[in-house]
This record gives C-alpha cells, structure tokens and sequence, in this order.
C-alpha cells in the first residue's frame, strides 16, 4: 500500500492529534496573550523591575513550552503504541525540563545581577551567587532526568549534595550577609542618610550600607560597623532622615570645677559683708550655685550658701529667708547679685544692735568656684542629634550650658536657647527653654524636661 | 584593691559620662610623669587611698609613680608627735625631734629619686623635700590628709615655712585651710564604692557576720563605728541609746579597735564596758584592724549608724555608712556637716538629747530613714567617692600653672 492509500485510510489517525496539537497552541497563544498584556499593564502600574525581568526573560520561551505543550497532548491522543507514546513523552519531557532549566539560569543571573549591583556588592560576590544558583539548577535538572529515564541517582544525588555543601560553606559568611544586606535595602527599613538609634543605646547616622556591614556615624563622631547579619536581628529605632541642618554645628562643652579656698573667713554679719565687698565674681558665684551643683539629686531648694550660714550659725532666721528668696534667675550678672545680697545684708545690720558671732568651728569659709572646660565628642548637625546627645552628655555638661553660660560667661541666655534660635531657626523652641527657670529643677528634671520640648518639635 | 578592678567597673556606679570626662582629662596630663611621695606603702589612710588610686589612674593612661621616704623609728617617732600636734594634742616636741627630722630629710633627699614633672608629696613626713626644689625645679603639691584646723603653733610655723614654697595645697575640708601665700585647694577624701569595705555584701554574708558576734537580726540595731576614744564620745552614744530604748525595742553595737599607740583606749574601752554593764542589748565589739567585711556587714545590717564625736576629722565611716544608705545621727563637728546636710541627707546633733531625739524620730519613722539614706547615697556618689578624687587631682595637676577663673584645656 503507497503513502496515499495508508494517509486515506488513516488520515483521522493524523488530523486527529494535528488538530489537537493547532487547537492547545492557538488556545495557548491567546491565554498567553491576554495573561502577558495583564502582567504587563501590571508591571506598568508597579514599575516593578522584577516583573520587568520575569516578562522579558519569559515571552519568548512561553511560546516554545506551549508548542511543547501542544505536541505532548497531541502525542497522548494519538495511536501510536504505548512504547513509542512513552518515549515521545519521555523526550518532550526532557525538552522541557532543559529548557526550563536554561530559563532559570537566565532568571536568577538577571535577578542576581538586579539586587546585588543595588545593594554595591562586589563583583567577586555577584559571580559567586549567580555561579551558585547555576550550579544547583543544573544538578537539579540533572537530577530530574534521570529520576525520568530512570539512570543511576544515588552516587551522583551525592556528589550534588557535597558541591552544593561545599558551594555553601565555603564563603560561609557571604550567604548570611548577603540575605541580610538584601533585606535591609529592598525592604528600605534602613538608608544612607537615615539617623537610628540600636538596642544597645547607640545612636547615630547611616552612612553607607554595604552587602557585608552597614556603618553607622555615632553621636560622638567615631564610626561603628556592625555586620547586616547582626543588624537584621537588633530591634532598630529609625528616625529617618536628617532634618533640617544648622547653620552651624553645636558642640557640647563639658564644665568640671576645683574648689580653691581663699583662706578667707567670716564670724559675723559684719565681716561678712566686708569679705562679700572684696572676693572675686568666681567666689560670689560658688556660694550662689554649690547647693544646685552639690545636691543634684535632690528636689531643687533654690538657695544659698549664706542664707544657710545665716541660718546654721548666726540663728538669724529671718535674715536667712530674706536671702533665701533672692532669686538668682533674675540677676543678668553676679556684680547685680553680689549688690543684692550685700544690700539685704546691710539692711538687716541697720536694724541690729548686737551682732551674734558664730561658734568656733562654724565660720563662714569663703571658696572659689574654678571652673575647667572641655570640649567633649559630641557635635550636634539637626534637632534629632541635639536631642540624643543631650540624653547621654553629663552634668557637667548640662551645667556648663545653662547656668554657666549665662551668669558667668555673660551670655544673654543659655548655650542651647543661642544655638536653636540663631543656628538652627528654632525660635519658638529657643524661648520655651529660655523661660525655664533652671534654679528650680534638679539637673536632671531639667534634662528631662528639655528633651520633650524638643522631641516635641521633632 | 582587686588587682581585676579596672576603671570602667566604676562606670555602673557612676555613670559612663563621668568616666568618660576622666579619659578625657587622662588624655591631656599625657607626657607628664606625676610622683607620688608619703611615708609608708602599708597601714594607714594615705597608704590605703594611694594603693587604689595610682593603678586605676595608670590604667587612664597617666604616668603616676608612688614612693616612700625611708626613715627610722625615731624619725617616725616625731613625725607621730608632729601629727598629734597639728591635731591640737599636746605633745611635747623638742628642738631635738625638729633638726632630727631636718637631718632625716636630708638623708631621704640623697637617696630618692624625684624624677617627675609633678610632685606629690602626702602629709608633714615628707613636706621638707620641698628644699631640693631650687636644684630640680618642677611643680610641687602638698596634700594635707589631717584636720590641722586647730594646730599647735610652734609645729604648724615649723612646718609653714616648707609649706609656703610649694605650688599649691589641697585639703581635705575648708576649715582645715591656713592663711598661706599658695594656692589652696579643697578636695575631700573618698572611699572606693568596690572595696570590701564598700561593696554590696549577699544577705547571707550579713547574717554570719551577725551570727558570729551574737547580734539578734530582728531587732533595730544602732551601730557606731570608731576607735574607742574619748574624742568619739562612746560614753555618749551608750547615754543616747539608753533614752531611746525606753521606748524603742533596739539593740546598740559600738565596733571599734584600740590602737597600739593610743594608751588610752585601752582606758577608754574598759570604762565603756563599764557603762554597758550587764545591758544585753548593748554589744562592745573590739575588732581587729582589717576586718573590713565584718564592718561592712554590720554596717549593712544596722537601722541608724551614729557618729557623736566631740572632735572629728573628715569621718569617713560617715560616708561608708551614707553610702549604704543609711539614716545618719551625727554632731555637726569636723568634716560631718559636708557630709551629713541636716534633715536631708541625715540628722545633726548637738547633744546628748539631740542624738537620742534624732535616733527616735528615725526608728519611729522607717521611711523617714530610708530617703534620708537614699539622699545620703547620691550625695556620696557624686562628692565622696573615688573617681571624684581621681578627677580633682587630675585637675589640679592641669591647672597648676593657670590663674584664671574659667580655663579652657
């Protein structure tokens, strides 16, 4: 029988699996269509990259696994013999499964090439993930063929085992890293430029994250480096980025005093009036500040040393209330408060006939106040880095800016009211820390305090 | 000390800023080599405090060195004398005991080495190497550890006239300062918070100290800690307890030792124990030099510690007992009122009745007692301890050539 007479007798054995195989390809094709015109309109709307990669890696490919597609069913429904339906499925299956595989590679060294070149990875790390992902697929499509033509798996299923262990333990510490340097720039929880403050306390600006560490600038200027792996697992406060910059940068002082003993003394009224008349500002500024220095911790008795003498040893209670109720905040400098107490004494005298002396051992020692200053570490560029170094800069610190500052460098108001109000054009702020009355709280209510104005503008 | 305790042990206590403030002036006395000189390396206050202070200050990065004067029994004899002098006691010193420490002093000169660019000469035993300064120049400090508020005059103008050649001296409360043509500086002494002395004791450790001197745990104890000597009023305190008890279920302990070269306590304790009599609430503990957990442990254990001296130096069993925090009845003598601020960091006394007034308003009242024990601790913290010292030194030594009121470093 010539082909014309078999082709008439089994032409529906032919046309059969022919129309099957045109029908699942032209159906594919328009399933291909409308599915790839959505994921495109998708990866429009999102302007997402990966869907980008995925769609220009795959539009291609898609149409040769429906052809496969199509030439498997067709296959099935026709009526060659079991043996021959087997191995044509067999081969189209491996088509399939190389094909895929080759699309995988292209996927990840796209992927690869995607994320790492963002996260600045270094070459050498790029050929080594992408080198990896290759390596594993092709052991698994390997592996999937001759689990399909039924080859030898064990020795080879053991072999891919160990090159991939190797592949991974190898650079041990880059596959971590690398994870977590990915998670840290595509979820975008951390950026360069971000301030963050860390479980541990430190707190700082984010200067550069790189596929191993990320580095972090300190408050106090040194630069700390702490590996992603580490990060990923802290719990991190992000306050974003910077504000607004001042002007010029603050820099904390810090204020640490000697008392110098004049070797001067008074047992009464008179001689301490007379002593008052000669001493220098340093001395007169020791008696009105040593209680807010020596009793920090203590609600604040605003008062001074020679109210408490007047009191202690000479008995004279109303004197000491006098003194007591002179309000140094008002005194804009020590000469205006030195007059004042010498006034309040001298008044006092003209009303007194006979003067008590103090016991031996309690008399009045005059001391002065020297003052050391010191620049610290700690330089404030924006609101948030004031705010976080003023929460761990000391007392000194604190002291130096607001009570030195004013009474005795002669300035018009406090270190940080001048610096938010001309440096930083925090005028508002500026006046509300102005008005405070730091002789009415402890050090550090006034820290407290300060602070929450602050994070209150922030 | 603890040869493990390093510097930023100290950071827990107080603070980290702090500690940082002392690296920071470690920085600047860089290149400067600061010798310590007193008289002893063992036994005694200024041997105690140095042993601390110059291997923490050498871990901040200072060149600090320490030496002692040799000397003999006689020269050390003298100086005894000297000392009971400056604190008003009248011992007689003769012309001979003057030129022998003259002569002494000369030896020490041949055989110390005072290399350095500070020197920091501790008390009157060394005070006289002064006289080398027009050969070797640099600068020379004088830290003056005793109450010389009230000296013996022919002593003090003895020793001034070394004194007026130095720098600068640093006393240790401003009644002790003298009218000198030197810079005087005010620096009080400190105790070492990590000391054994010091250092939070486990509740079990307490309750064996306890055990082992038969004291009943349940009952309010009042604890004075001192030498048994007159000065300490231990008579005193047995009379002010007597008054609280009346109304008061408490027990007393006066823990003491009698020194070898004080004849007199042996008096004084035998007439204390006479006044306890057979009160089994009042305990008389004699003990040993050195038992610092003992002290400690009572310290820990007691309700009200007291210290009703009639004359005190600095009293630093004040600021031990401040810095467990403890209520604190104590005469307003000395150096106690730098220490004890009445009604806020304790109770001052004036008197017998006062103390036994002061003693009930704070077993009366517990919680009374505790916040003036927690105001005692932070005034400790910031004024008494030893990192303060470190710090004031370090201070002194990088403005001795300044005479402004506000220097920039």
């Amino acid at each position: 029988m010539g082909i014309i007479d078999w082709l008439r007798v089994n032409w529906p054995h032919i046309a059969v699996p022919a129309l099957v195989f045109l029908g699942v390809f032209f159906v594919s094709l328009w399933l291909r269509r409308i599915t790839y015109n959505a994921l495109e309109r998708w990866v429009k709307e999102r302007m997402s990259e990966v869907g980008k990669i995925i769609l220009s890696v795959t539009r291609g490919p898609f149409l040769h696994w429906l052809l496969i597609l199509g030439a498997y069913i067709a296959l099935r429904v026709s009526i060659l013999d079991p043996q021959s339906r087997s191995l044509g499925a067999k081969v189209l299956a491996s088509i399939f499964i190389a094909y895929l595989g080759w699309i995988l590679i292209r996927l990840s060294r796209d992927f690869v090439h995607h994320y790492l070149d963002k996260a600045r990875l270094p070459q050498r790390a790029v050929t080594l993930t992408t080198n990896i992902i290759q390596v594993a697929v092709i052991i698994i499509g390997i592996l999937i063929l001759l689990e399909l033509w039924g080859g030898p798996m064990t020795p080879i299923l053991i072999a891919a085992i160990a090159v991939i262990v190797i592949a991974i333990l190898a650079p041990r510490d880059v596959f971590p890293s690398l994870v977590s340097g990915l998670q840290l720039t595509q979820q975008k929880q951390i950026k360069t430029g971000d301030s963050i403050r860390l479980e541990s306390g430190e707190e700082g600006r984010v200067e550069e994250i790189t596929w191993r560490n990320t580095q972090i600038k300190t408050l106090d200027g040194s630069m700390i480096i702490i590996p992603n792996t580490k990060l990923v697992q802290t719990t991190v406060t992000n306050y974003g980025k910077q504000l607004k910059v001042a002007k010029e940068p603050f820099q904390f002082s810090t204020r640490l005093h000697l008392k110098e003993l004049t070797g001067l003394n008074a047992r009464n009224l008179s001689q301490l009036v007379s002593r008052l008349n000669e001493v220098s500002d340093s001395v007169v500024y020791y008696h009105t500040h040593s209680f807010v220095e020596e009793y920090q911790f203590l609600t604040p008795e605003p008062t001074n040393d020679f109210a408490l003498w007047v009191q202690d040893a000479l008995g004279y209670d109303i004197l000491a209330e006098r003194l007591a109720s002179i309000d140094t905040f008002e005194f804009p400098t020590i000469g205006a408060l030195r007059q004042m107490i010498v006034g309040t004494i001298q008044d006092f005298l003209a009303q007194t006939s006979n003067e008590r002396e103090a016991p031996p051992g309690n008399e009045f020692h005059f001391i002065k106040s020297i003052s050391v200053v010191l620049p610290t570490p700690y330089v404030a560029h924006n609101l948030r880095e004031f705010v976080g170094i003023l929460t761990r800069v000391s007392i000194g610190s604190l002291y130096f800016h607001i009570f030195e500052a004013r009474l005795r460098l002669q300035r018009s108001t406090n270190d940080f009211s001048l610096w938010l109000d001309d440096w930083l054009s925090e005028e508002e702020l500026a006046e509300q820390i102005t008005q405070l009355d730091p002789y009415n709280y402890t050090m550090e209510n006034l820290r407290e305090i300060i602070v929450k104005l602050c994070e209150k503008r922030l | 000390m603890n040869p493990k305790t390093t510097v930023k042990d100290y950071e827990s206590i107080v603070g980290k800023s702090y500690i940082e403030e002392l690296r920071m002036l470690a920085s600047r006395l860089s290149g400067k080599t600061i010798l310590n000189i007193n008289s002893t390396f063992v036994g005694g206050g200024v041997a105690e405090i140095l042993s601390r202070l110059v291997p923490l200050l050498n871990q901040l990065g200072v060149d600090v060195r320490w030496q002692v004067i040799p000397g003999d029994a006689r020269f050390f004899k003298v100086t005894k004398k000297f000392h009971n002098a400056l604190h008003g006691k009248h011992d007689a010193v003769s012309d001979e005991d003057f030129s022998l420490f003259l002569e002494t002093t000369k030896q020490d000169l041949d055989q110390i080495d005072l290399s350095g660019d500070i020197l920091f000469i501790h008390d009157p035993q060394p005070v006289a190497l002064i006289t080398k300064r027009s050969d070797i120049g640099k600068q020379w400090v004088w830290r003056c550890h005793i109450d010389i508020s009230q000296p013996d005059s022919r002593v003090w103008e003895f020793l001034r006239q070394f004194v007026v050649n130095y720098d600068a001296g640093v006393f240790s409360s401003p009644n002790f300062a003298q009218e000198l043509p030197i810079r005087q500086f005010f620096a009080p002494p400190s105790i070492d918070p990590l000391s054994d002395k010091n250092r939070e004791l486990p509740p079990q450790a307490v309750e064996t100290v306890l055990g082992k001197y038969g004291l009943n745990p349940d009952k309010p104890l009042i604890l004075q800690v001192s030498r048994f000597d007159r000065l300490k009023d231990p008579l005193g305190v047995i009379e002010a307890f007597e008054l609280v008890r009346r109304n008061f279920a408490c027990q007393l302990v006066l823990a003491g030792g009698t020194a070898s070269d004080d004849p007199e306590s042996e008096e004084v304790l035998k007439e204390v124990r006479e006044q306890a009599g057979s009160n089994p609430d009042i305990h008389i503990l004699d003990i040993p030099p050195g038992s610092d957990i003992d002290i400690n442990a009572l310290q820990s254990a007691a309700s009200v510690i007291m210290q009703k001296s009639l004359r005190e130096g600095f009293a630093l069993t004040i600021t031990e007992a401040l810095w467990k925090a403890k209520p604190v009845v104590a005469s307003a003598v000395g150096g106690i009122p730098l220490q004890v601020k009445n009604k806020l960091t304790g109770l001052l006394c004036h008197s017998i009745e006062g103390a036994a007034y002061a003693l009930r308003q704070i077993l009366a009242n517990p919680e009374y007692g505790h916040w003036l024990g927690r105001n005692g601790k932070e005034h400790v913290r910031q004024h008494f301890l030893i990192t303060r010292e470190m710090r004031d030194y370090m201070l002194i030594f990088l403005t001795l050539a300044r005479k402004e009121d506000i220097i920039y470093l």
